[in-house]
């Protein structure tokens, strides 16, 4: 089934348009990450498709409509920053939520366990700390199961342990085959979470695709040697070699076919006369490869 | 509805202005009237203090204790619940969770009807135990003669709430929107009225706005004093009942109108 459908969706804030005839589609099961940078228009998009933000143009469909103006309340959605009642602690804010989305016997025990926040749930939300904020955040959007859940930078201003924790939440929500829309400008979360993609940069669509189709599958081995160019010289009679490039760290970068062990590469370099100080297989991140696709256009 | 009301009463019932100011009214609405104890002789017209506590001229002070009491508590109270949504993010939060603007705005406004009734219902309580209890012979009519002060002392309620909603939903911020509140009511309300629209019309049009007739549902009790002002300027410093009643209406419409247009249109 058909989840979202935005069709050609435009907002402009005076000049400036931050979201450009923008179309996407998400299917049931994916888990589809929104990568741009900050102020790329992922959250005024996101606004859009929720109610919040008014299009100028364009439009956007729910679960191909059968919910009518109920949809929302079969998505569970975290937009920006965590948004509760600070008077009020953890359960009574998840009750206001379960009593918007008219869930009847909501599980709250066993959403606040999920995110570490069961022994808290009586305190009040001011008393929170960012990290904890969020992940009472991820529960609520978990309230009363529902089918979409839309995540929008959920690591951000979080400690690297905060990170690791909403992480393993959030992949062991995808892995229950729940259909996700993350928004992120950190590729590595959206390459560890997300199945598909869609870049988006300046309110347009760059590229989407599934997150393998848009990593490009070179092997690269960084390797370093005494000397560097007779090493860079040897590696460019090598047939398996697409392309070795001298970085800025003083490392050379090959680019290969196919995945090759790094002993093998260490034995090739010693027949030449080349002893290896360096020897590292680096899988090319979607980091890189956004910069790459961002920076040319 | 009651869905809705639901939801108001889960967000409001540790809401610590809600607590703060209910409890204010509780206390204050009998406890002001009760301090006339101490006066027992007062200047004319009103010469004893029995006129505070007797049918039906309780309703008539009581009642005016009231208007100032609503005034503050429930008209900040309707102010406080839309500006804080605002600046928690909540308002915001509710329509991604899945309320609809239509019924967000709703929500504000059952709330208003429902604490106006509330505090109507209350008055209506108090004034009826003071009254039975000071008045040395209880007469119905007597009882009954002021008793339109009941509805009119909703109104007057629902006419502040409705006007603090008004700010709030327009204005956004706790602290510029009561400020405004307060110096519309007290200062430039009577500046536009007594300086501005009468220097320029002398004509009783002046007291059509809209705080002013909402003062005048449940006014001053000395309305003798008033024909002084009379023959003064040629009409009574007064609004009919039935007046302010109907001008409080159309003005309340208007502001709550213009908060559902602006609830509806604007990106949160």
């Amino acid at each position: 089934m058909n989840v979202l459908r935005i069709n050609g969706l435009t907002k402009k804030y005076g000049r400036i348009k931050a979201v450009d005839e923008l179309s996407l589609e998400v299917e049931q099961g994916m888990a589809y990450g929104i990568l741009g940078p900050n102020g790329s228009g992922k959250t005024t998009t996101l606004g859009m498709v929720l109610d919040i933000t008014h299009p100028d143009s364009g439009s956007f469909e729910w679960f191909e409509g059968q919910y009518g103006r109920d949809a929302r309340r079969h998505v569970g959605a975290l937009l920006e920053t965590p948004n509760f009642y600070p008077y009020l602690n953890a359960i009574d804010n998840l009750g206001i939520v379960a009593h918007i989305k008219q869930v009847k016997a909501p599980r709250f025990d066993e959403l606040l366990k999920l995110v570490n926040l069961y022994e808290r749930r009586t305190s009040k939300f001011r008393t929170y700390s960012l990290g904890m904020k969020q992940r009472l955040a991820i529960a609520s959007a978990m309230v009363g199961d529902p089918e979409v859940l839309i995540f929008d930078e959920p690591t951000n201003g979080l400690d690297p342990q905060g990170i690791a924790e909403i992480r393993n939440t959030l992949q062991r929500i995808a892995e229950t085959g729940k259909t996700i829309i993350m928004a992120s400008h950190i590729l590595d979360e959206v390459e560890k979470v997300c199945s598909h993609v869609a870049i988006i940069k300046n309110g347009h669509l760059l590229a989407s695709g599934t997150v393998g189709a848009i990593i490009s599958d070179d092997f690269l081995v960084e390797v370093a040697a005494e000397d560097m160019p007779g090493l860079q010289a040897a590696f460019k009679t090598d047939s398996r070699i697409k392309k070795a490039e001298l970085q800025e760290e003083g490392v050379l970068l090959l680019h290969l076919e196919n995945e090759t062990p790094a002993a093998a590469i260490n034995e090739w370099a010693f027949s030449k006369g080349h002893t290896l100080s360096h020897l590292r297989i680096v899988k090319k991140s979607l980091e890189a490869e956004f910069l790459e696709i961002t920076a040319n256009q | 509805m009651l869905y809705l009301l639901r939801l108001e009463w889960k967000k409001i019932r540790k809401l610590t202005s809600f607590r703060l100011f209910s409890i204010c009214y509780l206390i204050l609405l009998p406890a002001i009237l009760l301090t006339g104890l101490r006066f027992d002789e007062l200047p004319p017209p009103i010469n004893t203090n029995e006129v505070f506590f007797m049918f039906p001229t309780v309703w008539q002070y009581l009642g005016y204790i009231g208007n100032w009491l609503c005034f503050f508590f429930f008209g900040f109270l309707s102010i406080v619940v839309v500006t804080t949504e605002h600046s928690y993010r909540t308002m915001r939060q509710n329509i991604i969770t899945g309320l609809s603007r239509q019924q967000y705005f709703l929500s504000k406004f059952y709330l208003i009807v429902v604490v106006s009734l509330l505090a109507a219902l209350y008055y209506a309580l108090c004034g009826f135990t003071i009254g039975y209890l000071n008045t040395e012979a209880i007469y119905w009519h007597k009882v009954w003669q002021h008793a339109d002060y009941i509805p009119r002392y909703f109104l007057m309620c629902f006419g502040y709430m409705a006007f603090g909603l008004f700010l709030g939903f327009m204005i956004r911020r706790t602290g510029i929107a009561l400020f405004l509140y307060l110096a519309y009511i007290m200062f430039i309300e009577l500046i536009l009225r007594w300086g501005i629209h009468l220097q320029i019309v002398e004509h009783r049009s002046m007291h059509f706005y809209p705080m002013n007739a909402v003062e005048d549902l449940v006014a001053l009790p000395f309305l003798e004093m008033a024909d002084e002002f009379t023959s003064k300027y040629g009409f009574s410093i007064y609004l009919q009942p039935w007046e302010a009643s109907i001008t409080v209406l159309v003005y309340s419409a208007l502001f709550l109108y213009l908060a559902y247009w602006r609830v509806t249109r604007s990106d949160l």
